[in-house]
Formats: structure tokens, sequence, C-alpha cells
């Protein structure tokens, strides 16, 4: 019995000895075949491109929806327009997705040509060493970039370097229900631009228990831009640009103005919180429960769609004590791996000046309502046909285009941006929940300067 | 076999076993844990230990561990407002989920423990919630506790109440969780009680009948004692699921409004994949890990006593 146990036991020990150095051998067999078959691939890609086949290149978006129909639209016309280059557009999930699944292959063969980031992952990326800067193909091929929109190019130029080339880009605007206005005695073409008209105006539209006058969604993008707009810096150090920011100061007069006016509301009962979701505030309006949000310009042309009543948009509002400055650019751009072969690096570049011609801008403004990054575009003809059936569409890039260069509309660079939103957020929830408002200030202030030490700390 | 024993008993008595022979039983052991304990070590002991190493270090933005600095981690989070909250979150939590839960899935299992006709049907539709996924059903609830357009709030407001900000709300945000939770995990607790209800024997019921015993009684002094080790087992796994819960949470409010719903789990996922803060992340798995194991320990030392084995 006992040595039948024990040679069930060493037959065993053998099989499981066996199989691992089975398996070590046929991986280390997997991993050669693998280098030879990539190879033969590689090898075989360099021949056919001699021979005029196209050099693929991987393109990783974020966009679902209508954008990504839009988009993979460009990408086919664009593959279909030259035989040197295949785009092959890869959907990979939120920008923050996205952004974590290119962490894990940045630097390396395997990282796609080109991938879209969000605005507040800038720094990040710069930082991360695994990008090639899109200015050295400006520089190289003297590519011409004052056609592309000033504004935009503001964000995304870093030590006079471009970066990265803008791609779908966004600002807040202000939607108000102009049948409301009416209805109330407002003025539905001269809508409220300061924030003690909007809280006069709010209240005037509200109806308890039916209809707030005014609402923000819970996201800090939007604080940003109010603080912006006043002319107020989010970070030390020109919002980081001159130098690393080692400071929070949005918790200065400009956010503590825009607190204390959300508290004012609140506390009368005419702001509605709809959270923190974009589809939820849509609802609101659209349900009229509430008579004026803001909302990105991404989103304009769905809500004057769908809404059952005359929508109208306006500048977003600024505090009396500030002059209007302007607003900072949303949304993502496209950025350029490092590592790979020189001919997708190549494919990648060709792609993206073919998105900057007017007429690929021109398509994506009207199926998606980003801005055009080519101002050119604004004279196509299915932009003009557009406008003229909208004409509050062109509110939000006179906006853009009323934007006075500064640090503060340049916009905050900083790598840890995600967690210093979501401080915001959370101090804007503790301010609706009646916190006094520069305490729910200080404290975002303070969680945001311990990560940003932090992160100074761990990258030295 | 009878051969090698006599073999072996001389040598006992006349001298010492050698260390060899002693340890065989031992390393026979070994043998048979080895294939589980190679998988263990692969999946959960590396990661375990590697979670551990990373709670002592701050991360840079690859992730890569490289500053040392002790048990800071660990200090924050002890005076970090936003752990405590997520602590009490998390305890709130299971005690909102994990009893009501349960006692839920015994009522329906006692229920169609009887023997009726078509009783499958039912059985089947308790039991259905296990077959949806935590994010589809979760994007039904999101519906249902929509501020302007939900279900529940259309119905308040039809019978003449006021609209509950189900979500939105702090104190009532971890509520509305609790109930989707409660109301997935209904199907899993309910199949395996159902499962444990099956398996009493009849006889027991059979000769409670003959002495008269009412339906409480058989209850009290049949069922739930026959019953216990399966309660023992539905309780501590749905305890243990209740402080991982990520999904819904992550679906229905991230963690909002006013961190009242960043339960750990939550938290530790955003730390460490929104914010690429690898070491307070870490630390706070940790954390919740002595959490479970402290909790799981006292529940076998305290429960296990009144749970009856036959």
């Amino acid at each position: 019995m006992r040595k039948s146990i024990m040679f069930v036991t060493m037959l065993v020990l053998l099989l499981v000895v066996a199989a691992c150095s089975d398996d070590a051998n046929s991986e280390n067999a997997e991993a050669k075949q693998n280098n030879s078959s990539g190879g033969a691939t590689e090898g075989q890609q360099e021949s056919t491109e001699e021979d005029a086949g196209p050099v693929e290149a991987t393109f990783w978006h974020a966009m679902s929806g209508a954008g990504q129909e839009s988009l993979e639209a460009i990408v086919d016309n664009f593959n279909d327009s030259q035989d040197d280059y295949t785009i092959v557009p890869e959907f990979q999930g939120s920008y923050e997705e996205a952004l974590t699944k290119f962490r894990t292959v940045a630097g390396t063969n395997d990282a796609p040509a080109i991938i879209q980031t969000f605005e507040v992952g800038t720094k990040y990326m710069i930082d991360s060493g695994a990008i090639e800067p899109v200015q050295t193909f400006i520089d190289e091929e003297g590519y011409d970039t004052s056609i592309l929109e000033e504004n935009i190019l503001n964000y995304y130029t870093v030590d006079d370097q471009l970066y990265s080339m803008p791609f779908n880009s966004s600002t807040p605007v202000m939607l108000y229900n102009k049948d409301a206005f009416e209805e109330v005695g407002l003025d539905p073409d001269n809508p409220p631009q300061t924030f003690a008209e909007i809280k006069d105006a709010a209240e005037q539209l509200t109806i308890e228990g039916e209809r707030y006058g005014f609402s923000i969604l819970n996201y800090g993008w939007f604080f940003e831009e109010l603080v912006a707009t006043q002319g107020g810096l989010y970070v030390n150090n020109d919002n980081g640009r001159s130098a690393d920011a080692t400071e929070a100061t949005f918790h200065g007069k400009e956010g503590l103005r825009i607190f204390e006016w959300i508290d004012d509301m609140n506390q009368a009962g005419t702001y509605g919180n709809f959270g923190s979701n974009w589809d939820d505030i849509r609802a609101a309006f659209q349900s009229e429960q509430t008579a004026m949000y803001l909302d990105s310009s991404a989103g304009v042309a769905n809500t004057i769609e769908t809404a059952p009543f005359d929508v109208g948009v306006a500048f977003i509002p600024h505090a009396e004590e500030a002059e209007r400055h302007g607003v900072i650019i949303g949304g993502a751009s496209l950025w350029m791996a490092k590592g790979i072969n020189e001919d997708k690096q190549q494919a990648a570049w060709e792609f993206m000046k073919f998105l900057q011609t007017p007429e690929s801008q021109a398509k994506w403004h009207v199926d998606t309502g980003y801005f055009a990054i080519n101002p050119a575009a604004y004279k196509e003809e299915i932009v003009k046909q557009r406008w003229e059936q909208y004409p509050q569409l062109s509110v939000t890039v006179d906006q853009l285009q009323a934007t006075k260069p500064s640090a503060a509309t340049q916009g905050a660079l900083i790598s840890v941006f995600p967690e210093s939103r979501q401080q915001v957020v959370t101090s804007l929830e503790n301010l609706l929940q009646g916190t006094d408002p520069q305490e729910a200030l200080d404290r975002a202030a303070k969680e945001t300067n311990r990560v940003i030490e932090q992160q100074a700390r761990a990258n030295q | 076999m009878k051969d090698s024993l006599e073999m072996e008993q001389p040598i006992l008595t006349d001298q010492p076993l050698s260390w060899w022979k002693k340890s065989l039983n031992i390393r026979t052991a070994c043998l048979y844990l080895l294939p589980s304990f190679f998988l263990f070590a692969v999946f959960l002991f590396y990661p375990m230990a590697k979670t551990v190493y990373l709670s002592f270090f701050l991360t840079d933005q690859q992730g890569i561990a490289n500053v040392f600095v002790g048990l800071e981690n660990y200090q924050y989070l002890l005076q970090s407002e936003s752990f405590r909250k997520s602590i009490k979150a998390t305890i709130l939590f299971v005690l909102y989920t994990v009893p009501t839960g349960v006692m839920i899935a015994l009522a329906l299992a006692l229920l169609t423990n009887e023997k009726v006709k078509g009783i499958g049907i039912f059985r089947t539709m308790y039991a259905s919630t296990m077959g949806v996924s935590v994010a589809a059903s979760s994007v039904v609830w999101l519906f249902l506790f929509h501020p302007s357009i939900g279900f529940f709030n259309k119905i308040i407001t039809a019978i003449g109440g006021e609209s509950v900000s189900w979500l939105l709300d702090p104190s009532w945000a971890l509520v509305s969780i609790s109930v989707t939770t409660i109301w997935m995990n209904i199907g899993f607790s309910f199949l395996i009680l159902l499962g444990g209800l099956q398996n009493i024997d009849e006889q027991l019921y059979e000769s409670a009948k003959i002495d008269g015993a009412s339906y409480l009684y058989k209850l009290r002094r049949i069922t739930i004692p026959m019953l216990s080790p399966t309660l023992f087992f539905v309780l501590t796994v749905s305890l243990i699921n209740a402080f991982q819960t990520f999904g819904q949470v992550d679906i229905l409010t991230q963690g909002g409004p006013s961190e009242s719903t960043n339960v750990i789990v939550y938290s530790i996922y955003r730390e460490a994949f929104v914010n690429y803060q690898f070491g307070t992340a870490s630390a706070q798995s940790v954390f919740l890990f002595l959490c479970i194991l402290i909790v799981t320990i006292m529940q076998f030392k305290f429960g296990e006593k009144k749970v009856h084995y036959q």
C-alpha cells in the first residue's frame, strides 16, 4: 500500500516536473516562433513596402457613439485617399481606460502609433517619455501650424513645443430654455451674463417643486473654466506652465466667488443638483426641471435637436468683479508613440495632417459638435448649412475666438489633475450639503497640494 | 502490507526514527499540496506580497515603486478623513446588505421549499438574479433611480409624495446602493439555502408531525439548526462579498455624493487606476485584508459554536 502511494506520488511529481519543463520548452519555442514569425512579418512588411503595400498603424481612441462613427468614416477616407498607409482605429474605452492601457505598452513596439488622450493627461504624457512630440515632424517638414485655431494650439503647446496634435476640442457654454424665459418675462435674446444676473434670473425662473433656475454638473471641468474666465489660476507658476506647479491656487478669490455664488443659489432653493452624470443633467433640462445649465459645446447640437422647446446658447457667466477672459480648451488630442517603427510614425503623421484638412474638420464638427481645429472648415458648405439650421452653434465658436490668450485661459498643467478634479467635485458636493464655501474649497486645495507634493517626491 | 509493518515495528522500539523517516507523512502531504500551492503562489501569495511591498513605497507615473516611505502611507490613511468615511460607508453597507439579504433569501427559500405544483417556476424566478451581471443590473437600477425620469420618483410623485434624490443625496445614496445589492445577491443566497433545506432529512419532520409540533416550532427546532452549516456559509460568503463590492458603486455613484458611497474597494480602485497612487492604494488593500481576516476569524470563533454539524 505504502509503496503504491509512493509510486503514485512519484509519478505525479514526475508529471508535474515534466509538464513544467515542457511548458518552459514550449514557451521558449513559442517565443522563438513568435520572434521568427514577427521577424518574418516585419520582413514581409518591409518587402511589401518596397512593393508599394501600405504600412499599418494602429490608432487608439476613446470615441463612442456618434464620435466613433464619424471618426471611422474619416479614417476610411484617409485610407482610400492614398495607398501608402493604412490606419486601423481601435476603440479602447473611456479616456481613463485608454490611458491605463497605454501605460502598459508605452515605449515598446506594441504601442499604438497614435493614442487619443484627454486634455488633463497632457502633463502625464509629456513626462512619460514614451511619446514623440509632433513638433519634430512639424519642424522637419515645415508644416504651417498657423492655419490651426490659435486658442486650441495654445493649450497643447508647452515650452514652445507642440507636443500633440489637437483633435477633438470643446468648451463649456450655458444653455437656457427660451420658452421659460418668455414665460417669466425675461428677454430670451439677452441671457444673463454675470453671476449676479444669473442669480436674479434663477430666482425668477424657479417654480418650487417643479423647476430650478440654474444647475451645473458636479464635474471639475466647469469649476476650472469658471475660475479661468475670471482670469484666475488653478495652480501656481503660471498654471504650471513656467515651471512645475507646486501649489493649488484655485481656492483664492476667484474660486471662492464661484463657491459662494453656488452656495447662495443653493440656499435660496434656485440651484438644482443633478449629480455628476452628463446624461442626468441633460435629461433634467429636457424635462424642464432646470431652466439654465452649463454643458459642453460638443453636446449642444444634440440638445437643441431633442429639446421640446426653444434652446438658447450663451457664453459661460463671469463674476462682476472680474472681466471676461474666455474659456480653456477641453477635449482630447492625438499623441504619437515613441519607440515604434519609423514608417508607422510617418503613417501617424500623415493621418494627423489629413485630419486637419478643412474637409475632415468640417465633417467632424458637423457630426459631433466638437470644434474645427482648422477654422477654414467653418467656410465649408456643410458647416454653413448646419449653422443656418442651428444658429446657436456659432456661439460656441464665437466664445472660443473671443478668448484672451493668457496663462489662465491656457489651462493648468499638472500630472495629478484627475485626482484634483475628484477633490473639487467632493468639495462641491459638500458645499451643496451645507459646508461653508471657504472650508470646502480649502479642503480640496489641501488634498491637491498633498498629491502634487507626493508626485514630486516620487518622480525625483 | 503486513510485511512492511512487521519490518518497521522493531525499528520503532529499538532506535529513534531518523528525520527522513519521521517526516515521511509531511513529505507526502506536501506532494499532494504542491499543485494547489503552486497555483496559490502564482495567483494569491505573490500578488499579496507585492501589495504589502508596494504599500511601503511611493510610486512614480509608470507605477514603479521608487521612494521608500516606511509606514507613511498607513499613517496618512489613519489621519485621512476620506478614508474614515470609506470605512464608515463600508461598515454601514455591510450592515445594510448582509442581514437583510440573507433574511429575505431564507424567507424565499422556506416558501419555495413547500411541495406545490409549479414551484419550479418560482424557484427559477427567485434564483434568476444570479444570472444577471452586476453591470447590467446596475444600469437597470440606474434608470429606476433617475432623478428626473426614474420609475421610483414617477410613482412617488404620482401618489402625491415628494421625489427623492436617490443617488444624489448623501443620506439616500448608500441605501439605494444597498437595495440594488440585496436584489442582486438574493439569487445566490436563495439557491444555496434552498439546497440546504432540501438536504434536511424528511424523517425529522415526520417525527415532529407525529409529536404535533407547530410550523414555527419545527422551524426553530429542526429547520434552523439543520440549516445552520449552510446559513453559516452563506453569511460568510455574503459578508466577504459585501466588503468587496465594486461594480454597482462604480456604475451608480462613482463613490459620490460627498464620498458617502466611497466603499473601500472603490476607493482602492480610484487611488490605483485613476490617480496612479499605488502606494496608498496598496496600504488600503492591506487594511481591507486585515479587516476581512479579523471578521472571518471572529465569525468562525463565535458563529461556528451555534452551527450544528451532523
